[in-house]
């Protein structure tokens, strides 16, 4: 049997079990990307009241929200301490498929940090009053979605590789791209909460996340090379 | 096919022999379409005299639309054929764009603050045309966000293809959900379901605007000409501190 070095699922898991080793160090980047999170949920209820019945209406919203919010100062760093060091520079000029790097950058990421600040939810959900049952269908909901985040995440750090002001530009170029995914997620978890079947949503959304899948590597790749280009 | 116009010099001569025709149509199409629609059209049998609005609000909003399409397309010859004039006209449509569609939005406003009652809904044309303004923003301050100039063509290009996406739902918006926003009258299927009297003002402010952008375009493709022409004098003399 022919064990190829060069085939892509080698490929993908060395550089997924790179990513690990390089990010797992990292407990302290998790533990303030929750914090950062539990902040922004907390001013909800500190500015709408804690009355229940307001919180019950917004409560989804207002976690997906914290969590698109809560990891912007992050994604800009998927790529970017690679290509200062040079890493992604020798990467993209051997022939290894860049766009399969890229595409276990993003999933490496995915199931680094989004899944865990995503199974900390219980938290945010008791602090806005929101009942247990729906939990699972949250969770569910914020990991399908999650996947398609940290896919436009990377589509948004290559954006603005070397950018100057690029970390403060990054919000107004990635939030109109994740708003399906947003009104997709709520809908989902609110169509629980009424009683309705969830499924239209949610195949909606896992539709979106694969479309994302499969063309966001192919984008990041191409600016991954416009970036080394410069 | 375009490289023949590529020659900053022939470029210039060409669009100064046509600036004169250009601004001078442009203001002749908006007059005509101005008095055809404040003065000669209809008024709205539930909304009166304040439907007039629509001959500003409809127009801005097809450029807007179409500004971005050819800001892909000019971005999509910049990357691929790595025309030279390219990078230039994507970034002196950018900001045109961007202000026919706040122009869109503040109309848009206007009326519907009467007509509606509300001065925002978010419904999916008007969020459409947000993110399309968000679009044209994100790429007016990807461009700039380098060093170089050069290096936030190429980035703000993809952007810019990637936010083709937008025009479709933008047009398709009011057939898929159910809107605030009325439906489509002009492009439809079935042909036009506006009166001849209002769509004729509708063709000449549209047209108008659409010249008047192209006049704008030009001027700015040309004064970005002449900011090159200086760098490169300033790189080949003694002052290259002042680039």
């Amino acid at each position: 049997m022919k064990t190829s070095h060069s085939s892509w699922t080698y490929i993908f898991i060395a550089h997924m079990k790179r990513d690990f080793l390089t990010n797992s160090r990292s407990l302290i980047d998790l533990i303030s990307i929750i914090g950062f999170m539990l902040l922004i949920i907390l001013l909800f209820p500190l500015g709408i009241g804690p009355d229940k019945e307001k919180l019950g209406i917004v409560s989804n919203a207002i976690i997906w929200i914290g969590l698109i919010i809560a990891i912007l100062p992050s994604l800009e760093k998927i790529l970017q301490k690679d290509y200062e060091s040079g890493w992604l520079d020798q990467i993209a000029t051997t022939d290894v498929p860049l766009e399969i790097v890229l595409l276990s950058k993003s999933i490496s990421y995915w199931l680094i940090v989004l899944i865990p600040t995503i199974l900390s939810s219980p938290l945010f959900a008791i602090l806005l009053s929101m009942e247990l049952k729906y939990l699972p269908w949250l969770i569910l909901s914020m990991s399908i979605g999650g996947l398609g985040i940290s896919l436009i995440g990377l589509n948004g750090s290559a954006l603005i590789l070397g950018a100057k002001r690029g970390n403060i530009l990054l919000p107004i170029l990635i939030i109109p791209l994740m708003i399906p995914i947003l009104i997709f997620g709520v809908g989902i978890n609110e169509a629980v909460k009424i009683g309705e079947s969830p499924f239209g949503n949610l195949f909606l959304l896992m539709a979106l996340t694969l479309i994302y899948l499969v063309i966001s590597p192919f984008i990041s790749a191409l600016l991954v090379r416009i970036a080394i280009g410069r | 096919m375009f490289d023949w116009l590529a020659n900053p010099n022939r470029f210039k001569r060409i669009t100064n022999k046509l600036e004169p025709f250009l601004i001078v149509i442009s203001v002749i199409l908006i007059t005509l379409g101005l008095y055809f629609g404040l003065f000669d059209s209809p008024k709205d049998y539930q909304q009166g005299d304040a439907v007039r609005i629509m001959y500003v609000h409809v127009p801005s909003a097809w450029l807007a639309s179409l500004l971005f399409l050819s800001l892909a397309i000019s971005c999509v010859f910049y990357l691929a054929w790595k025309h030279p004039l390219a990078d230039i006209i994507s970034s002196s449509i950018a900001p045109i764009g961007a202000m026919f569609s706040l122009l869109t939005l503040i109309t848009g406003s206007l009326w519907g603050k009467p007509m509606w009652g509300t001065w925002w809904v978010w419904d999916a044309r008007l969020t459409s045309m947000l993110v399309l303004l968000f679009f044209y923003l994100g790429y007016i301050l990807l461009s700039n966000a380098f060093e170089r100039k050069i290096d936030g063509s190429k980035s703000a290009s993809v952007l810019a293809i990637i936010g083709v996406i937008n025009l479709p739902i933008i047009k398709f918006s009011v057939d898929w959900w159910h809107t605030l926003h009325q439906p489509s009258s002009i492009l439809r299927f079935d042909g036009p379901s506006i009166d001849n009297q209002m769509l004729l003002p509708l063709i000449l402010m549209i047209t108008g605007f659409s010249i008047f952008s192209l006049y704008i375009i030009t001027i700015n493709v040309k004064t970005k000409l002449i900011e090159k022409k200086c760098e490169a004098l300033l790189l080949k003399s003694n002052l290259r501190e002042f680039v």
